[in-house]
C-alpha cells in the first residue's frame, strides 16, 4: 500500500537535516564559534552572527533526550492515521539542549511520561523520506 | 506618545454579531458582510461614513486562503480610502484596533470598521480536512508536524497542559471545572450555542478524549458566523446612537524565542509584558476588573490566564477554578457569554463582543451588576511545535 500520510515540506534551511535522516544520522545545528546547539537552522543567540548563518553548521548529534510534553492523539484528523490512533506526539528535549517534536513509539502510548529518556529511531517511509521518531531507552 | 496618552482616546461605537452555530449554505464572506451591516446599523452610521476597513483573520500568517481582496469594500460598496488584512492567530481584533487608532489619529478615517467571519463548521462537514483552515494549511504546506500526526490545534495546545500537570499536579477534573463553569454562563445566554445544555463534571469525565489530556469538552466550538465593530475617536463617539465603550489600554506579549530556547513558557502565556503595558496605560489594577473575557480555545488557556494575570498563584489555577471562582457568583466572572468553549468561536472577537455587551448593560440574565471595566485577551500565532502560539494580547475596555 502506498504511503498515505503527509510528507515533510523541505526548504533550503532544513534540507541537510532530511538528507542526514536518509542516511540514518540525526543532526543538529551547532555554532562554530561557541559550540551552542540549535534545531532547526537558527542564528546563535550568544554573540553577533556572520552573514547568512555563516557561523552555524549541521553536526551529528546524540539523538538522545527526554520526553518534554505528551499528547496522546485519539481522534483521526487524516485518513493516513486511521489505523495508528492512539499515537503519541511529543516534544523531546534533546541532551544537547534543543527541543524537537516527533512520535514516541515502541511502547503503550499511556506509558509515555514527561521526563522519560528516549532515543531516535529512523523510519524509512518513502524513497525520499526517513522520519526520525523516538523510543524509550531500555 | 507616552504611557497614558492612548487611554480613553478611542471608543467602540458599533457592534454587529450574527447568529452563531451551525448554519450551512452561507459563505464566510456573507457572515462577515452581515456582521458589518449590523455594526454600521448599531452605531447609527451610514455606509458612506466608513472610510477605512480592516479585515481580520486568524490564519493569514500561517497560510490559508487568499481571498481577502474580495471582501467588504466590493460587496458592500464601501467608499473606503484604505482596506487591509490583519492576522496572527487569535489576537486579530486587538491588533486591528492598534492599526485603526493610528488611522483615526492621522485623520485618514473618521470611522474604522473591523470585521471577521468564518463558516468553519459547515466547511468541515463538506471536507473534514479542507474545511478546517488550520488543517487545510497543514496539508498544503507540510512543515514539520503533519508527518508525525500533528494535524490540529489540539495536538499543539495539549503541550501546555501536559507540562502544567507534570510541574504542578493539575488534574483532569480541574480542567473539567473550567468547562463546567463556562457552560453555566452559556446557559444564561440565549445566543450561546450551548444554551439550555448544562454539563456536570461527570459529563466531562465521560466525554471522549480527542488528544490526551484534552477531552472534547476541553475544546472550543467550531462556528459559522461573523463579528464586526466600529471604532472612532472619543470626541466623535459622543454623538452616536449607543453609549461609547472606551479603549483604556492595550498590550502585547511574544514568547516565540522563550518557547524555543529557554523552554520557560510551556506553563505560561506571554502575559507579562502585555499586562504590564495595558494596565499601566489604563491606570488600573487587577481588582478593578469586573469581568474577564479570556481566549478559551481550550480549557487550559483559561487556567494559565488566571495564573498569569495574578488571580491566583502559578500552579494554583486548578484549585482556584475547582472552588467555583470563575462561574456565575464567583469572585471573577470569566467568559460571561459562554466563551468559545460554550458560545461560539470568533477568535478574540468573541471576548470583545461579550465585553461590549456587558459594559453597555445589555447582558440580560448574565449581566454583571454595575460592570465598568472588562479585560479581553487574545492568544495564538503559528502552529509549529515547539514554538507554537506565541502571541498574547491584552485589551482593557470601560464604559
Amino acid at each position: 500500500m502506498p504511503y498515505n500520510k503527509p510528507l515533510p515540506s523541505v526548504d533550503e534551511d532544513i534540507k541537510p537535516f532530511w538528507e542526514a535522516c536518509k542516511r540514518h544520522e540525526f543532526m543538529l545545528v551547532r555554532c562554530k564559534r561557541c559550540g551552542a546547539w540549535y534545531w532547526p537552522m537558527t542564528c546563535c543567540r550568544n554573540h553577533p552572527n556572520e552573514p547568512f548563518f555563516g557561523n552555524m553548521e549541521w553536526v551529528k548529534a546524540s539523538g538522545k533526550g527526554k520526553v518534554f510534553t505528551v499528547c496522546v492523539a485519539h481522534r483521526v484528523y487524516h485518513p493516513g492515521f486511521k489505523d495508528e490512533v492512539p499515537y503519541v506526539y511529543s516534544l523531546i528535549e534533546l541532551d544537547e539542549g534543543p527541543i524537537i517534536s516527533s512520535n514516541v513509539i515502541g511502547c503503550d502510548p499511556y506509558q509515555v511520561k514527561v521526563g522519560m529518556p528516549v532515543e531516535v529511531v529512523f523510519e524509512d517511509i518513502t524513497e525520499e523520506f526517513t522520519l526520525p521518531k523516538f523510543r524509550p531507552i531500555k | 506618545m507616552g504611557i497614558g496618552d492612548f487611554r480613553d482616546k478611542f471608543a467602540i461605537v458599533g457592534l454587529g454579531v450574527t447568529k452563531m452555530g451551525h448554519q450551512p449554505g452561507i459563505s464566510a464572506r456573507a457572515f462577515e458582510v452581515e456582521a458589518a451591516r449590523l455594526a454600521i446599523e448599531d452605531a447609527g452610521l451610514k455606509r458612506e461614513d466608513i472610510e477605512a476597513c480592516i479585515h481580520s483573520k486568524a490564519d493569514g500568517s500561517v497560510g490559508g486562503t487568499y481571498d481577502w481582496s474580495d471582501y467588504l469594500p466590493r460587496v458592500m460598496g464601501l467608499p473606503v480610502k484604505v482596506y487591509f488584512t490583519i492576522c496572527r492567530g487569535g489576537a486579530g481584533a486587538t491588533l486591528s484596533i492598534v492599526a485603526a487608532a493610528k488611522l483615526l489619529e492621522m485623520g485618514i478615517a473618521k470611522y474604522v470598521l473591523i470585521s471577521y467571519g468564518l463558516n468553519e463548521w459547515s466547511a468541515s462537514k463538506i471536507d473534514p480536512m479542507g474545511g478546517h483552515q488550520m488543517g487545510a494549511y497543514y496539508e498544503k504546506r507540510g512543515l514539520w508536524g503533519p508527518a508525525f500526526g500533528c494535524l490540529d490545534a489540539v495536538h499543539i495546545h495539549s503541550a501546555y497542559m501536559s507540562r502544567h500537570m507534570y510541574e504542578y499536579g493539575t488534574t483532569p477534573r480541574q480542567l473539567g471545572a473550567i468547562s463546567v463553569s463556562i457552560r453555566k454562563w452559556a446557559c444564561l445566554n440565549p445566543a450561546a450555542y450551548m444554551y439550555g445544555r448544562p454539563i456536570t463534571i461527570d459529563d466531562y469525565e465521560k466525554s471522549p478524549i480527542i488528544a490526551w489530556p484534552y477531552r472534547i469538552l476541553d475544546c472550543c466550538l467550531v462556528s459559522d458566523g461573523g463579528t464586526a465593530f466600529i471604532i472612532t475617536t472619543a470626541e466623535r463617539a459622543k454623538d452616536l446612537k449607543k453609549p461609547p465603550i472606551f479603549i483604556m489600554g492595550i498590550g502585547f506579549g511574544e514568547q516565540e524565542a522563550k518557547l524555543w530556547w529557554e523552554k520557560a513558557n510551556y506553563t505560561q502565556l506571554a502575559v507579562e509584558t502585555a499586562k504590564e503595558h495595558a494596565f499601566k496605560e489604563a491606570g488600573i489594577e487587577l481588582k478593578d476588573i469586573d469581568a474577564a473575557q479570556f481566549y478559551d480555545c481550550f480549557s487550559g488557556e483559561v487556567l494559565l490566564s488566571l495564573e498569569d494575570y495574578g488571580w491566583c498563584k502559578k500552579g494554583e489555577g486548578g484549585s482556584f477554578v475547582e472552588a467555583g471562582n470563575i462561574g456565575p457568583g464567583g469572585s471573577i466572572p470569566v467568559n460571561t457569554g459562554g466563551g468559545m468553549l460554550s458560545s461560539h468561536y470568533q477568535i478574540d472577537f468573541t471576548g470583545l463582543a461579550e465585553a461590549v455587551i456587558q459594559l453597555r448593560g445589555e447582558g440580560g440574565a448574565r449581566q454583571i451588576k454595575d460592570a465598568e471595566i472588562c479585560l479581553v485577551t487574545g492568544h495564538g500565532g503559528e502552529m509549529i511545535t515547539p514554538g507554537m502560539c506565541a502571541i498574547h494580547s491584552t485589551l482593557i475596555l470601560r464604559r
